[in-house]
């Protein structure tokens, strides 16, 4: 790790488009002004691995967990995604109905000869 | 463009249009190895969704809209109704249910592009407790 010193008002430059500024310290806290360009996240590690903690505990969710929760919530159903459509989701039911009709299809086509 | 089937631990066997599978170009915070998705719904868990990797067999996030949890959820500038989506992503935890509301998933549905963004707003938590276990002496 490459160590620092610096005193209030001076700066670090990270890169050409990262700039810290040591604001004031006082009591054991340090601010720092940070400018990074808008493609940079800058955030508090805290905050980061929480996030990540949070992602980690629902990446196993199994559907059947989830579903008593449907109706113990009492969601509003008229609530929906504010999105104008939501063709871009795949919906398990239309899978099986495709299916369905796939087979129907075949039938159908077997009926004709 | 062709309809694929893909294999899930979650729900089987479906069918996928590629209007369906999202790009995440960086993953999701702690997943960046895996890119691409499929976006589901199952009736039985609506109004849930799941965002399911393609890549890695049993991993997938149940999602929710933000505004089931807050009317008021404000994502800022990025959000175009247009072409974006936006979802949080559940925990269920043995309290109850958390939402993601500091970290949103956002779609892109012209690119099929998705990102895990972080809001600067800091009233937003990373496991927001929304919904707690009804007790009803049953072990499920």
């Amino acid at each position: 790790m490459l160590v620092l010193s610096r005193k209030a008002g001076e700066v670090i430059t990270i890169g050409s488009s990262i700039r810290i500024t040591v604001l004031s310290h006082e009591r054991g806290i340090v601010r720092l002004g940070i400018e990074a360009p808008r493609s940079v996240a800058v955030h508090r590690k805290e905050v980061y691995d929480k996030i990540i903690e949070a992602n980690i505990n629902a990446a196993k969710t199994e559907p059947g967990a989830l579903k008593r929760f449907v109706v113990a919530l009492e969601m509003d159903p008229t609530i929906e995604q504010e999105s104008k459509s939501l063709a871009f989701i795949a919906n398990t039911s239309k899978s099986q109905e495709n299916n369905e009709n796939a087979m129907n299809k075949q039938n159908e086509s077997q009926g004709d000869k | 463009m062709e309809a694929r089937r893909i294999h899930t631990q979650q729900f089987g066997e479906l069918e996928v249009e590629p209007r369906h599978i999202f790009f995440f170009e960086n993953g999701l915070m702690g997943f960046e190895n895996l890119r691409e998705f499929v976006l589901v719904s199952d009736d039985e868990s609506a109004p849930f969704k799941w965002l399911i990797s393609i890549e890695e067999s049993g991993i997938g996030f149940p999602l929710l809209s933000p505004w089931h949890i807050d009317a008021a959820y404000d994502i800022g500038n990025e959000f175009d109704p247009d072409r974006n989506a936006v979802f949080v992503v559940v925990t269920l935890s043995p309290s109850g249910l958390t939402a993601n509301m500091k970290a949103p998933v956002l779609l892109d549905t012209k690119s099929q592009s998705g990102r895990q963004v972080i809001l600067p707003n800091e009233q937003y938590q990373p496991m927001f407790s929304f919904g707690a276990v009804r007790s009803t002496g049953e072990r499920t």
